[in-house]
C-alpha cells in the first residue's frame, strides 16, 4: 500500500476548525479528536464538503476510570477512499448526546444500540427504545460496571454431572480437584 | 453487466432439458457417520503417560469446559513436576476450538476424528468425560487435530542470558551472568503458563507463578512482594539457587524451562534497595511480644528464622562466629557466582527489621549454650556444615591436602596462602567446581596459566554438579576426569606433596545401593599437583553444644534428632538448615521458616523452660 | 419478545391489521421477527424485531483473553464465518504491529473466497425458496456442502473453522488440498448453467424478483447500504479493491454491478460475484505453491499476551457487505472493547423496514433474503 495523500477538501476542513486534532494513522485511516460541541459541525462539513457520505459505524467505549464515554464516528469517503474516525468524549454521568440521524440515516441503528448497551441517550434519534434486549430490565450491560460473568454465576446453575467414572474415582479417594470457574480471571 | 439474457423467454423445449438429470449421479449422503478428515477436531484424546496434570488446558479453555480431576492411580512427583490430575471435558460447553491441544506443554492432548455422541435426557452425565487415549466410547479412532510445530503455542526456547566469555572471566572474580534487562525479563516471564509446578517443587514453596506474572505485567515491586512472602534470601536464591522449580517446570518437558531463577534475580535487581526494605517490612507485627530468641549462625536458615520471628514481634539476636554474616553463601560460594554486595543487601533487609547480629561471637567459647538457654525463650541452632570430610587415603593428612570449604573461606576472607602452580581437586559436586574454578582464577592471576585436575568418582553423565558449572569449568581450563577413585597422595623424599594417584572406578554402589566403590587397580593414573583439595562433602561441627547438652540431646546416626518442625529433644532448642538437611540454600530458607513458625506457635502458648 | 409477553392490542375497526412473522421464519438465516402493519396484502409499515440471537459476544470478548476470542467470532455470522475470524485477527495484528507472513495472507484469501462462495450459494437457495422454488435451495445447500468439505480438510471444522488467529493461520494446507479445491471449483463452475436454467433465466423467478424491494443508488448511499446490495444499485464499490487488505491488490478481479437495485439485481450481482471468486481462487491456487515461508508469525504465549494500548478499525468485504471490527486495548491481556459492525446491521433492520413499506406480503420474505439479512450479526 503506497502512502496516499489526504484529499484537499478534508485537509481544508480540518485546518479550518479549531478544537480538533488529527493525525493519519495509516495510509487510509485518519484519526480526529474533537470536542463534543464541535463534533456535529465537523460531521456536517465532512459530509457536505468532503464527500464522507458513508457512516460506517458509531462505536462507544466506556472509560469508567475517566468517568467518560468515548464515541467514535467512522466515516468513509467513496471518492477519496479514506476512513475518518472522529473521536469525542462525553461525561458518563449525564450520558446524553446529540443524534446525527439528520445527517446520517444509519446513525439511528447505532445510536439505538449504544442506548441499549451503554445507556447513552441521543437527543433527536428516532428510536430511543429497546431493540435487542427487549426483556432486560437490568443496567445497560456493556457498561464496565456490569459484571456479566457474576450475573451468570448468580442467575444460572452449572450442569451438575456425576457420571459413573467420577463416582469410582471418588471411592478411590480422588474426584474433582479444580473446577473451571476457579481458574477464570 | 449481466451476461445472461433474462428477457429471453426461452424455448418451449426447455422443460425437456431436465430429462438429462436422470443420467446424473444423485447427491446422496450415507446414513452412517462419514470418516472425518485428517485434522478433524472431534472428541479429545489424552495420553496419560505424557499428561502431567498441569492444568494449562483448563486455563486456555475459553468456555470453561475443563475440570481438573484427581486420579489417585496416576503418578505424582512434585520434584519432576507431575500431578495426579487429569482434564475432564464437559461436552455441553466444549466448542472444539483445540486451543487446549495447541497450548498443552507436553503435547499430551489431541482431538480425535470421532464426532458422534448421542444420548437421551437421562444420560446427560455422559457429556462429562475423562478422555484417555482410548477415545470417547472406548473405540479407538485415529487422531485428528494434533500438535505440530506450526500449531504449537508453547514457546520452547529460553530468552538468551548474556554472560562473560571464558577469556574475559578466567582471571577475575567478576560475576559471570549479566542478568536480564527489563525487556528480556518480560519476554522470558511471558513464556510461563502459570501451572504452579515450580511452587510445588520449591522447598520453600515460593509463589513463582505470581511473581513471574507480576514481571510480565511490568510490576517488579509486586514480584518482590511475592518473593518476600516466602524467601528473604531472594538475591542469593536469584543467583545460586539449585532451582528445583526449573526442573519441575512444565515447559521443560519438551523445551527449555522458564528461567525462574534469573527472573527472581531480575526483579530483585530492578527494585531499589530501600524500597525492598519497605516491602519486606510490610505485615510486621507492631506490638512487641516480649519474647527473646537466640539464633546461632547467620546463614540462610538462621537469618530466615530471625526474619520471620522479628516480623512476628519477637526480639531476635543472632550469634555469628566469623566477622561477617551470610554463612555458606558468603564463605562457600565464589564471588563470580554471587557478588558479596548482593548478599549484603539481603542481610541488610533482615537487619533493618531489627535483627541484631553479634559478630565474632563463638558459642562454646565466647558464650555458652547454657547462658543462651537461660537468657532467651528459645534457641535456634543453624550452624551449617563447616568441616570438610576427608578421603582418609594414605597421605591425606599432609599439610598441602586441604578441605575445599576451608580454602573457599580463606579466599572470601582474603587470607593469604601459597597459590599452588598445580592442584588436584577430588570431588564431582558443586563445591568441587567452586574450588577448582576459584583456584584456576588465582593461578591465572598469579602465574598466567591454569593447571587444575579434577577427579570425580562418577561418570560424566552422573555428576552431582550443575551441568553449567561443569561446562564453565572446562571453558576456564580445568581438566575434568570422571570415574577416577583417589587412592593415595604421593609425597616425595623431602616430604613435599607431588600429586594424587587414582584408579578407574568400576562401580560406586553395591547391590544394596550402599556406597562401596569398586576399582580397576590396573588402570592407575598419577595427577601432578602441589596441592590436593578434598571436596567430597561436609559435616557439622557440634562441639559448641558442650558435653552436658550433647549428652542430654537425642541423636540419630551422629546427627541431631529433630521432629518435623525442627525441634530437638530439648524443648527450648530448635535446629535448622544444612546441619539438619545437608547442603542446599533454598532448603535452608524453607527450614528457617519452619522452625520460626514452630517457635512462634509454641511461644504463644507456653513457657518453654517449664515444659 | 417472548410470545407469552406479547399483549394483543385492541384497535378501532379498520381494514388494517398487524402480522407478526418470526422468530422462526423461512425468509432469514437464524431467528428474527418482523412486525407488519398491513392493509389487505400491502405492507403499510414494517418493524424489525431482533434480539433472538443475542449472545452478548461483545461483552463476552471483554472477559476473555485475546486468543480465546477466536472461538467466539465465527459465531457472529454463521453462514459466512471466515471474514469474522480474519477481521478480528487483523484488528489484533494491527494493535500489536504483527506482520502476517505472506503465505498466511494468501491462505486467508483462499478461505475468504471459499466462504463467500458458500455464503452466496446459501443465499441463492434461500432467495429462490422465498419465491417458492425450493429445488434451488436444495442444490445450493448440497453444493455448499462441498465447500464445507474443503473447510473440514483445511481447518478440521466444517462450520466454525477457528482457523485464523492473530499472526496468521493455525496450519498450512494439507497435502493435495489445492488439487481438491481446483476440482470443486471445476464442478461448481459446471453447475452454473444448471443454476441459470433453474433460477436466473427462469421467467417465474424473474417476474417475481423484478422491481421487488428496489432502491436507488442515492437511497442506498443514504441508508448506509454496502456490499452486493449497494453494487446492485450501480455503484462499483468493494472494500477488497478500494480499501485493500491482505493480498487483494495482487489479484485480478472485477467488481460486478447491476443498475436496477431490486431483488433480482441483487441476485444477479451475487451470481456474478461467484464467478469472480472462482477467478480469485484460481489465481490463489496458481500462486500459493510458489509462496514459501511460515503461515504464522511467532506470537506470545496466549496466556500472557498483553496487547499494546491502542485502537483500530479493521475492515473487510464479507459476502454481505462491509464488515468491521473496532478493537480497543488498554494494554491488557483481554480486549477493552470490541465493536462488531456487521453489514446486516444496516440492511437487516432499517433498510428492510423501509423497503418493506408498500411491498406486498408475499414479497416480504423475498426482500429479506435478497438483502442477505443475517440476524446473528445484528444481535451479536
Amino acid at each position: 500500500m503506497t502512502e496516499r495523500e489526504l484529499d484537499t477538501h478534508l485537509v481544508t476542513i480540518l485546518r479550518e476548525l479549531e478544537s480538533l486534532e488529527y493525525r493519519q494513522t495509516s495510509p487510509r485511516r485518519v484519526r480526529i479528536d474533537v470536542t463534543r460541541e464541535a463534533l456535529p459541525g465537523l460531521l456536517e462539513l465532512l459530509k457536505g464538503r468532503a464527500s464522507y457520505v458513508h457512516l460506517s459505524a458509531i462505536s462507544c467505549v466506556d472509560w469508567i476510570e475517566d468517568n467518560e464515554f468515548e464515541l467514535v464516528y467512522h466515516l468513509w469517503s467513496y471518492e477519496s477512499n479514506h476512513l475518518v474516525s472522529a473521536h469525542t468524549r462525553i461525561p458518563r454521568e449525564t450520558a446524553r448526546y446529540i443524534s446525527v440521524y439528520d445527517l446520517y440515516k444509519p446513525a439511528a441503528f447505532f445510536e439505538r444500540d449504544i442506548f441499549e448497551m451503554f445507556g447513552v441517550y441521543f437527543e433527536g434519534s428516532p428510536h430511543m427504545e429497546k431493540f435487542i434486549l427487549t426483556e432486560w430490565d437490568g443496567p445497560p450491560p456493556m457498561r464496565k460496571d456490569f459484571d456479566a460473568e457474576a450475573y451468570v454465576q448468580e442467575t444460572f446453575n452449572w450442569q451438575s454431572y456425576h457420571p459413573d467414572w467420577l463416582k469410582e474415582l471418588e471411592e478411590e479417594g480422588g474426584g474433582v480437584a479444580i473446577r473451571p470457574e476457579e481458574v477464570r480471571r | 453487466m449481466s451476461d445472461i439474457k433474462y428477457k429471453d423467454k426461452g424455448s418451449i423445449l426447455n422443460p425437456l432439458k431436465t430429462l438429462q438429470f436422470f443420467a446424473r449421479k444423485p447427491v446422496t449422503e450415507p446414513l452412517g457417520p462419514r470418516p472425518a478428515t485428517e485434522t478433524y477436531r472431534g472428541f479429545h484424546l489424552n495420553d496419560w503417560e505424557s499428561c502431567i496434570g498441569c492444568g494449562t488446558c483448563q486455563k486456555v479453555c475459553d468456555n470453561a469446559a475443563i475440570t481438573m480431576v484427581h486420579v489417585p492411580e496416576a503418578k505424582e512427583d512434585p520434584i519432576k513436576g507431575i500431578r495426579p490430575l487429569r482434564p475432564a471435558i464437559d461436552y455441553g460447553r466444549c466448542c472444539w476450538c483445540a486451543l487446549c491441544v495447541d497450548v498443552c506443554p507436553t503435547a499430551a492432548i489431541s482431538l480425535s476424528r470421532e464426532y458422534v455422541h448421542v444420548c437421551t435426557e437421562d444420560q446427560l452425565d455422559s457429556y462429562f468425560m475423562l478422555p484417555s487415549a482410548d477415545g470417547m466410547h472406548g473405540t479407538p479412532y485415529p487422531e485428528g487435530w494434533t500438535k505440530t510445530p506450526t500449531t504449537d503455542l508453547v514457546d520452547l526456547e529460553r530468552e538468551e542470558m548474556p554472560e562473560l566469555e571464558p577469556q574475559s572471566r578466567s582471571d577475575n572474580f567478576d560475576e559471570i551472568v549479566a542478568g536480564y534487562d527489563a525487556q528480556h525479563a518480560l519476554l522470558e516471564a511471558s513464556r510461563c503458563v502459570q501451572c504452579g509446578m515450580c511452587h510445588d517443587a520449591c522447598p520453600t514453596h515460593m509463589d513463582a507463578p505470581e511473581y513471574i506474572r507480576s514481571i510480565w505485567e511490568g510490576r517488579p515491586e509486586d514480584a518482590v512482594r511475592w518473593m518476600y512472602q516466602s524467601n528473604p534470601f531472594s538475591h542469593v536464591c536469584g543467583r545460586v539457587c539449585t532451582h528445583r522449580c526449573e526442573t519441575a517446570c512444565s515447559i521443560g518437558h519438551r523445551g527449555e524451562p522458564i528461567a525462574i531463577r534469573w527472573l527472581k534475580r531480575y526483579a530483585m535487581d530492578a527494585v531499589d534497595h530501600e524500597r525492598v526494605k519497605q516491602i519486606a517490612a510490610e505485615g510486621r507485627v507492631q506490638v512487641p511480644t516480649g519474647k527473646r530468641i537466640a539464633v546461632i549462625g547467620s546463614g540462610p536458615a538462621g537469618l530466615t528464622a530471625a526474619f520471620d520471628l522479628v516480623k512476628k514481634g519477637h526480639e531476635v539476636e543472632v550469634f555469628e562466629r566469623l566477622e561477617k554474616a551470610g554463612g555458606m553463601p558468603r564463605f562457600g560460594i565464589p564471588e563470580y557466582r554471587l557478588p558479596y554486595d548482593k548478599l549484603d543487601q539481603d542481610i541488610d533487609v533482615i537487619t533493618s527489621l531489627g535483627v541484631k547480629i553479634h559478630y565474632q561471637c563463638e558459642i562454646g567459647k565466647d558464650r555458652s549454650m547454657s547462658s543462651l538457654r537461660d537468657e532467651f525463650d528459645a534457641v535456634v541452632l543453624a550452624i551449617g556444615l563447616q568441616l570438610g570430610r576427608s578421603t582418609r587415603i594414605p597421605g591425606s593428612e599432609h599439610i598441602q591436602v586441604k578441605a575445599a570449604v576451608d580454602l573457599l573461606r580463606m579466599i572470601t576472607l582474603r587470607e593469604p596462602f601459597d597459590i599452588p602452580k598445580s592442584a588436584v581437586v577430588i570431588g564431582g559436586g558443586n563445591v568441587a567446581m567452586d574450588i577448582a574454578r576459584s583456584l584456576a582464577r588465582l593461578q591465572k592471576q598469579t602465574y598466567g596459566e591454569v593447571q587444575i585436575t579434577l577427579t570425580a568418582l562418577e561418570p560424566r553423565d552422573q555428576f552431582l554438579a550443575d551441568p553449567v558449572e561443569v561446562k564453565e569449568a572446562l571453558e576456564e581450563g580445568v581438566t575434568i576426569l570422571d570415574s577416577r577413585g583417589p587412592q593415595a597422595c604421593r609425597i616425595d623424599d623431602q616430604g613435599r606433596l607431588n600429586g594424587l594417584c587414582t584408579w578407574r572406578v568400576l562401580s560406586i554402589f553395591d547391590e544394596q545401593h550402599r556406597f562401596a566403590p569398586q576399582y580397576d587397580s590396573s588402570d592407575e593414573q598419577f595427577h601432578e599437583g602441589e596441592m590436593v583439595v578434598e571436596a567430597i562433602g561436609q559435616m557439622a561441627d557440634v562441639s559448641l553444644l558442650g558435653e552436658d547438652l550433647t549428652e542430654a540431646l537425642e541423636w540419630n546416626r551422629g546427627r541431631l534428632k529433630v521432629d518435623e518442625a525442627g525441634r530437638t529433644s530439648e524443648p527450648w532448642l530448635w535446629s535448622a538448615g544444612d546441619c539438619v538437611n545437608g547442603p542446599d540454600v533454598v532448603h535452608a530458607v524453607a527450614d528457617g521458616h519452619r522452625v520460626a513458625a514452630s517457635i512462634d506457635a509454641c511461644l504463644a502458648t507456653q513457657d518453654l523452660h517449664e515444659v | 419478545m417472548r410470545p407469552e409477553n406479547y399483549q394483543a392490542q385492541s384497535h378501532p375497526p379498520s381494514n388494517e391489521y398487524e402480522l407478526f412473522i418470526g422468530p422462526n421464519h423461512p425468509g432469514i438465516e437464524g431467528n428474527y421477527a418482523f412486525k407488519l402493519k398491513l392493509h389487505g396484502d400491502v405492507v403499510l409499515a414494517g418493524k424489525a424485531d431482533g434480539g433472538y440471537l443475542h449472545r452478548g459476544f461483545e461483552k463476552l470478548m471483554e472477559g476473555r483473553l485475546w486468543i480465546q476470542n477466536i472461538a467466539l467470532v465465527p459465531r457472529i455470522c454463521v453462514p459466512d464465518p471466515v471474514p469474522m475470524e480474519v477481521t478480528y485477527s487483523m484488528a489484533v495484528e494491527d494493535l500489536c504491529g504483527l506482520e502476517v507472513p505472506e503465505r498466511a495472507q494468501w491462505l486467508r484469501v483462499l478461505q475468504l473466497e471459499l466462504s463467500r462462495i458458500a455464503a452466496h450459494l446459501f443465499t441463492f437457495g434461500g432467495h429462490a425458496a422465498t419465491t417458492g422454488m425450493y429445488t434451488t435451495s436444495y442444490w445450493g445447500i448440497a453444493d455448499r456442502d462441498l465447500i464445507l468439505d474443503l473447510f473440514e480438510a483445511l481447518t478440521g471444522g466444517r462450520v466454525y473453522h477457528i482457523f485464523n488467529i492473530p499472526g496468521g493461520t493455525r496450519r498450512d494446507v494439507p497435502p493435495g488440498f489445492l488439487e481438491q479445491v481446483s476440482q470443486t471449483l471445476d464442478y461448481l463452475e459446471s453447475r452454473l448453467p444448471d443454476y441459470d436454467n433453474l433460477l436466473f433465466t427462469n421467467q417465474v423467478f424473474i417476474t417475481r424478483a423484478k422491481d421487488v424491494g428496489a432502491m436507488t443508488q442515492e437511497q442506498a448511499l443514504e441508508w448506509g447500504v454496502t456490499g452486493p446490495n449497494l453494487r446492485a444499485t450501480g455503484l462499483a464499490f468493494d472494500v477488497r479493491r478500494d480499501d485493500p487488505y491482505l493480498v487483494y491488490e495482487q489479484l485480478e478481479f472485477d467488481v460486478p454491478t447491476e443498475a436496477a437495485g431490486d431483488a433480482w439485481a441483487r441476485a444477479m450481482v451475487r451470481r456474478a460475484e461467484l464467478k469472480q471468486s472462482f477467478r480469485i481462487l484460481r489465481q490463489v491456487i496458481e500462486r500459493l505453491p510458489s509462496i514459501g515461508g511460515p503461515v504464522r508469525a511467532p506470537i506470545p504465549n496466549p496466556l500472557a499476551w498483553n496487547v499494546p494500548a491502542g485502537e483500530t478499525y479493521a475492515r473487510v468485504e464479507s459476502s454481505k457487505g462491509e464488515l468491521a471490527y473496532y478493537a480497543v486495548s488498554n494494554g491488557g491481556d483481554k480486549p477493552y472493547r470490541v465493536h462488531v459492525r456487521g453489514p446486516s446491521s444496516m440492511h437487516a433492520v432499517q433498510v428492510l423496514e423501509w423497503l418493506a413499506e408498500g411491498a406486498r406480503l408475499e414479497d416480504v420474505a423475498q426482500i429479506m433474503f435478497s438483502l442477505d439479512a443475517c440476524p446473528p450479526e445484528v444481535d451479536r
